[in-house]
């Protein structure tokens, strides 16, 4: 009986530790799982302007006078051949 | 807890009825006869349930988020997902920006927010922010919506209880004004106001979302090419140096499918600003104003003589004659002096021509195949209702006789250029978008005119840019066989038309023996300048101008050059007068009085 009651007093003890580490552990998850999302989040957000600025610095407006800069001009018919076609590609 | 305990007596009760057969007063001695051990196994008991009860709580409290919001259950929000070109180039996203709200109710003294707020936000109105500010029992108000980071953070240095920012979307426009008309806008909620950001809205693509989240749908593949939509604004921008035009539109369409790869009006719209769209001066020329379109039209009337069998290419008609029409006449600027066959009347753009063929055919027919191509009914884009076409409230013998080059009618361009689409690609409907087609899903559309038809006029097309009397010489782009149509309409005002205000068009299509594109070059009152021969006529401004932009994005459209060396023109050949004003210098004039005032008024 003794041994009874001193085994399961020691059962509850030892499982009341076990839950609380369990919910400890559980909440530093849980802050680490809202952290990631705000990581996420601002990866994305980022991603967003990166990608805005990135479109906006391609902007033809842009990359045409300075390609010219660099003495390129938009291709020309001289440029295009059909497979087979090449020898007379040259244009005249 | 009550009932483990009593449930525990019974069974400390159970094992002393079996030790003893007692009465009950020896039971209960039994029951009591270790306190100790009784308070021991409540107390375990007791943890026990409290262990239980706590990974009871843990469960449940484990199955909802384990995130919490803090922001308004309402929407803050509209995320819109990316629209791209039709190569995936960006055009319009989302992105993340902090808007400044206030709490009335916390702002200590609303003068100085007023006043320290204008020095750091220009642009913001202090009498409105007090305005704001004096009701006390409003606890939100927006401030500014959209701020830079910077700014935002010299607000927030500013220290001032009261103020708070909330991240919100906003939409930006990585390509500026550059396909403006076409891409719409969208308001300060970031909902579309018009054109693909409008069909985006109209689509269901867009979601409300608390706070700032970007949507996660696939982006919206549109019909244009960043590439040629380029081009054809640097061209059009040029010729309206080099003509010193008020104006310009231009499209280029896929001549089977419809889809527009490239279209502009200018003066532009920026889609990140909201007034260029109401502004009436920006006003979109292809879809959005009608007008009387001039000679392209007779692209029409030609077809329609061909495709009923009336008559041929080869036959003549005597065209020396001008058309008396009740008290009107109708002569040609520049007569040719001899009868010219159906395909001269076309190459050299005769009114007089034009009209006996309308008038052969009857108001009738005339009224049914303008039906037939599409020219009629109004239609629509992804980006709204393209504005109505104007049709004459009667449909007389001297309207016959005008609609047959283009005049008592008005249309928007981009509604014309789709029939004539439909007319060189072998005879097809087609229907403008602005969204790309894959290649499996662009179907054909209804047959319009007979195959046969649709190769007469590419052929008649072709001739009228290599003919020597054709009025779209210049329109010979080097390396490209185009063809096409000039046309120079008269601006009509009240009471009959301007002289030498005209919208000049040129109408074309490469490569011509198959079409693959039908590119509309506008100009709006162009002058007589050395560039154009001392000319306002198509052949001298809008043609060469299509040459150029046929030359320029060909390339870019993976269009093939054609193999032969072509006859190009190099402008040095002197003005021919059959390549004259085509048109209408001189009827409309007398036609004027058709009921058409102030139809498709120069809107710029």
């Amino acid at each position: 009986m003794r041994m009874l009651i001193v085994s399961s007093a020691f059962l509850a003890l030892a499982s009341a530790f076990l839950l609380y580490g369990l919910n400890y552990e559980t909440r530093r998850i849980e802050a680490n799982l809202q952290m990631l999302e705000r990581a996420a989040d601002k990866a994305k957000t980022d991603i967003a302007i990166l990608k805005a600025e990135r479109a906006h610095l391609a902007r033809p407006e842009r990359i045409e006078p300075l390609a010219r800069t660099y003495g390129l001009v938009p291709a020309g018919r001289n440029q295009l051949a059909a497979t087979g076609d090449e020898d007379s590609a040259g244009g005249r | 807890m009550r009932p483990q305990m009593r449930a525990g007596e019974i069974r400390t009760a159970a094992a002393s009825d079996a030790a003893s057969l007692s009465a009950g007063e020896g039971r209960r001695e039994a029951g009591r006869g270790s306190p100790r051990s009784g308070l021991m196994a409540l107390s375990v008991a007791l943890a026990f349930v409290a262990v239980g009860g706590q990974s009871i709580r843990l469960a449940l409290r484990g199955q909802d988020e384990p995130t919490t919001s803090m922001s308004q259950a309402v929407p803050t929000s509209f995320a819109r997902p990316d629209i791209v070109d039709r190569n995936g180039r960006l055009l319009a996203s989302d992105v993340e920006m902090p808007s400044l709200y206030a709490d009335p109710a916390l702002v200590l003294d609303r003068d100085e927010v007023a006043e320290k707020l204008a020095r750091v936000l220009p642009e913001l109105d202090e009498a409105e922010v007090r305005r704001l500010l004096a009701d006390r029992s409003r606890r939100f108000v927006w401030l500014r919506r959209g701020l830079s980071p910077k700014l935002a953070q010299a607000v927030h240095d500013l220290g001032l209880p009261g103020l708070a920012f909330r991240r919100e979307l906003k939409r930006a426009y990585p390509a500026g004004a550059l396909a403006g008309h076409l891409i719409g806008a969208v308001n300060v909620d970031n909902r579309g106001l018009a054109g693909i950001e409008r069909h985006l809205d109209e689509s269901g693509s867009v979601e409300p979302v608390h706070g700032a989240t970007l949507s996660g749908r696939a982006p919206l593949r549109t019909s244009l090419d960043l590439g040629a939509q380029h081009a054809l604004d640097e061209e059009l921008k040029a010729a309206m140096r080099r003509y010193d035009a008020k104006g310009a539109a231009g499209v280029v369409m896929d001549a089977v499918t419809g889809e527009v790869v490239a279209a502009q009006s200018l003066p532009g719209a920026d889609p990140a600003r909201v007034a260029d769209l109401m502004d009436d001066s920006r006003q979109d020329k292809l879809t959005g104003s009608v007008f009387e379109l001039g000679s392209i039209v007779k692209m029409a009337t030609v077809a329609m003589a061909i495709d009923g069998g009336q008559t041929t290419a080869d036959s003549v008609r005597d065209v020396r004659q001008p058309l008396q029409a009740g008290r009107f006449t109708i002569r040609d600027l520049h007569p040719a002096g001899r009868p010219l066959t159906v395909a001269e009347i076309f190459i050299r753009s005769s009114n007089v021509g034009a009209g006996m063929l309308a008038l052969e055919a009857g108001a009738d027919r005339q009224r049914a195949f303008f039906e037939r191509l599409g020219l009629i009914t109004p239609i629509r884009t992804e980006s709204g209702p393209v504005a109505a076409p104007l049709l004459p409230a009667h449909w007389n013998t001297i309207e016959t006789i005008t609609l047959s080059y283009g005049h008592g009618m008005a249309l928007a361009p981009m509604q014309f250029a789709a029939a004539a689409a439909g007319l060189v690609n072998g005879g097809t409907r087609v229907t403008p978008t602005l969204l790309r087609k894959l290649p499996g899903e662009a179907a054909r559309g209804e047959r319009m005119v007979s195959p046969e038809t649709s190769r007469v006029m590419r052929d008649l097309m072709r001739r009228n840019v290599t003919d020597a009397a054709g009025t779209g010489r210049r329109a010979a782009a080097a390396g490209y066989r185009v063809g096409g149509k000039t046309g120079t309409a008269e601006l009509p005002v009240k009471g009959g038309y301007r002289q030498n205000a005209v919208i000049s068009s040129f109408l074309g299509a490469f490569p011509m023996e198959a079409p693959r594109y039908v590119a509309l070059v506008m100009l709006f009152e162009p002058k007589p300048t050395r560039e154009a021969q001392g000319h306002v006529t198509a052949g001298n401004n809008a043609a060469p101008t299509a040459a150029r932009l046929i030359e320029r994005i060909a390339p870019i459209l993976g269009v093939m050059p054609a193999g032969a060396p072509e006859p190009v023109d190099d402008g040095t050949t002197v003005v021919d007068p059959g390549d004259g004003p085509a048109a209408t210098f001189e009827a409309p004039v007398d036609a004027g009085v058709a009921g058409f005032d102030g139809v498709g008024d120069a809107k710029y």
